[in-house]
């Protein structure tokens, strides 16, 4: 028998393969490393063991544990509120988009989805504009008095008008693909048994976009942890760092002005890494135990 | 088929080997200059090119540029030849050992030396006696006024000194027309540090840095006491934008931001110094574009000779680098009858005036503007108890301080080791 190894999948994989490796697999490896270091980017890594991870979860007196719940929590508080919006709506959205009744679906699905090609930078400059108390339409059209990114939770909210009006696109297009997977037949079967939109929706669409779904949870949550340049560029972190997420302070300890401390931000880092890892776990099992 | 795979990777190894490996005979030359700055520094270096030098310069605009730098560092690869700091990174960088000592091409350039600089720049190079770099500018804090409202409300004799003080913005409380404001709070972490040498303060004692400090705590209040008199721009809101609109007073901006308020139409204005508590002591926080060597066994005689050359056609030259609204370090251009044209020439038009211009070079200097720029707003506006603020940022900077140096027992070698 001729013995022919082929060697056609190695060179669709490799490439992939190398890239990871390269930009993906020993970064981390030597983030995880340089979290056990003190280490300012340029000298050797000096190995201090556990103390960064001591000081950042137990040392009530350090900056860098104020800073890192403090993080943490508006990062929390930024996933909880962004990531229902970034699924129900794209989601009600696709549906919508299936009525039949509905004219011009693909012009619709382009001018949602344009948003999400728009650099952050660019479209946070818009949005500041949009949300400037002299100049915005906001408050000329509402006739509120109030400095958006300097006042709770009107800070908050535009961050999330933001995020919301950015991500919105991409979830609508996994979905509306997914909607279009599910037979005809079903929904004229429960049709003729007299369900309802409402009961259709949550009887047949629903289940058979499990997967999509799970998808875009676990994707959607693991980027809304990651987020850094919509409140840096709307709110600058504040009023009183009320905005100020994680991602905002690993970097600046990294990459600020002063000599680095890449060691304390690669340990927060990990941490952050961590609690994604964890949550998108738990989301992957919870769905798909349930669904 | 596998041919055509084959010839995809190759391409790729090709052009990614392409990537390395400078020029023998090309200065790689770094700058942190994007949008206009950058556009002026091409038009000095193509000059400089046209010349026909033996070592043509390369400018290479790098956004996010001292990330790169620790990156080539690190790998002692791709490491430029020539490169332009900031005055507040000398420090560190020289503790760090990362630049060579601009001493060789100051034996070869004779005219590159302190008395053809601004003192301030040129000090601002200098640690513990060795030049480690060559000023190219100093960027200052400045305060631009609106010369129609100033008449408007009758006040031009504030600028007869040349200093508005706290007192003179303070008499206007309750005098201007709604959405009006005497001053806007952009800069605010520069005008806070101007006025802690207006008030004789520092921002470190004994080497350890102070930030809680009376001077710091004055500097503030005085600020808010601005603020809470409804005559700065609120929180928030774009001060800048409003200056430029016609509806403040004054802009406490920086030299190069004359420029853009030359752009806008119908603003008449005019430039002076930071606003201070007493009109004869008065300073402005600035900071330095210096040209500067990193550390690099690889940069030979000849090309150090070739840097100099380059450095020293900047110095006669650089009356470009007043369009981009920059103090120019040069004093031949300075002193020129071109340069009066420009704005910031205010700023040397006087020896006070020149001593006017603070460049803080504490080592750990960047550490208390990262607290500033973190924490200033909050309190200026009364956003936060001042006491409780300076504390948290005396602390925020003491543990970045004690966290970012190195124990010197257990630190090894500074220097990535070359290979």
């Amino acid at each position: 028998m001729q013995n022919k190894r082929n060697f056609a999948p190695i060179f669709f994989v490799g490439p992939h393969i190398i890239l990871f490796i390269v930009f993906i697999l020993i970064p981390s490896i030597y983030g995880i490393y340089a979290s056990f270091t003190k280490w300012n980017l340029v000298a050797d890594p000096v190995w201090v063991g556990l103390d960064n991870y001591k000081t950042i979860l137990a040392d009530s007196d350090s900056t860098f544990n104020s800073q890192f719940l403090n993080g943490l929590k508006n990062t929390l508080l930024f996933v909880v509120l962004s990531v229902p919006l970034m699924i129900i709506i794209p989601l009600m959205i696709a549906v919508s988009l299936e009525h039949k009744e509905v004219k011009l679906k693909n012009l619709f699905q382009t001018l949602l989805y344009v948003p999400g090609l728009i650099s952050i930078s660019a479209a946070a400059l818009i949005w500041s504009l949009i949300f400037n108390k002299q100049l915005g339409i906001v408050n000329n059209l509402f006739g509120s008095e109030a400095v958006w990114t300097t006042t709770q939770p009107y800070a908050w909210i535009t961050i999330i008008v933001v995020t919301v009006w950015a991500g919105i696109g991409g979830n609508m297009i996994i979905y509306r693909a997914g909607i279009n997977g599910v037979s005809r037949d079903l929904y004229e079967s429960a049709e003729i048994d007299g369900a309802g939109s409402i009961r259709k929706f949550f009887s047949i669409t629903l289940p058979s976009i499990k997967f999509p779904l799970i998808y875009t949870l676990v994707m959607t949550t693991a980027g809304a942890f990651n987020v850094f340049a919509q409140p840096l560029m709307m709110t600058s972190g504040g009023p009183r760092q009320g905005t100020t997420v994680l991602m905002m302070y690993i970097r600046d300890l990294a990459f600020s002005h002063g000599e680095s401390i890449a060691g304390m931000a690669s340990a927060m880092a990990v941490l952050l890494g961590l609690v994604i890892l964890v949550i998108s776990a738990f989301q992957y099992y919870a769905m798909s135990r349930n669904a | 088929m596998k041919k055509g795979l084959f010839f995809v990777l190759l391409v790729a190894i090709i052009t990614l080997a392409g990537c390395s490996g400078s020029d023998k005979n090309t200065i790689e030359f770094w700058t942190p200059l994007t949008g206009e700055d950058g556009a002026y520094m091409d038009q000095l270096v193509e000059a400089y090119n046209e010349t026909e030098p033996e070592f043509k310069v390369k400018h290479v605009v790098t956004s996010d540029m001292y990330t790169k730098m620790y990156t080539v560092l690190n790998s002692g690869k791709g490491i430029p030849d020539l490169s332009i700091i900031h005055a507040d990174r000398v420090p560190s960088f020289v503790k760090q050992d990362l630049l060579e000592p601009m001493t060789t091409i100051v034996e070869q350039q004779s005219e590159l030396n302190q008395d053809n600089y601004l003192d301030v720049a040129w000090e601002s190079g200098v640690i513990d006696g060795t030049q480690y770099t060559i000023p190219l500018d100093i960027h200052s804090n400045a305060m631009y006024y609106n010369e129609d409202l100033l008449k408007e409300y009758g006040v031009e004799n504030w600028l007869d000194d040349n200093v508005i003080t706290f007192d003179e913005m303070l008499s206007m409380e309750g005098k201007l027309a709604e959405n009006q404001f005497i001053v806007n709070d952009a800069l605010m972490s520069w005008v806070i540090l101007a006025q802690i040498q207006n008030l004789g303060g520092d921002i470190q004692v004994d080497g350890e840095p102070a930030v809680n400090t009376p001077e710091m705590k004055q500097a503030i209040e005085a600020a808010k006491q601005v603020a809470d008199a409804g005559l700065m721009t609120p929180y928030g809101e774009d001060g800048y934008l409003m200056f430029q609109s016609g509806d403040v007073f004054f802009s406490t901006d920086g030299t190069w931001s004359s420029t853009g308020h030359a752009e806008v139409e119908g603003l008449n204005f005019g430039v002076t110094n930071i606003y201070s508590f007493e009109p004869d002591v008065y300073h402005n926080r600035a900071s330095s574009h210096l040209f500067a060597m990193l550390a690099n066994e690889d940069r030979t005689d000849e090309k150090e000779q070739g840097i100099g050359e380059f450095l020293e056609f900047i110095r006669q030259n650089s009356l470009v680098w007043a369009e981009a609204g920059q103090i120019v370090a040069s004093t031949d251009v300075v002193e020129s009858a071109d340069y009066d044209q420009y704005m910031q020439s205010f700023f040397t038009s006087t020896p006070e005036q020149e001593e006017s211009l603070y460049i803080y070079t504490y080592e750990y200097y960047p550490y208390i503007q990262e607290a500033l720029d973190m924490y200033v707003a909050d309190l200026v506006h009364g956003e936060m108890d001042i006491d409780e603020g300076l504390a948290e940022m005396q602390k925020f900077v003491e543990d970045k301080v004690n966290e970012g140096t190195l124990d010197v027992e257990n630190a090894p070698d500074e220097l990535p080791e070359e290979e």
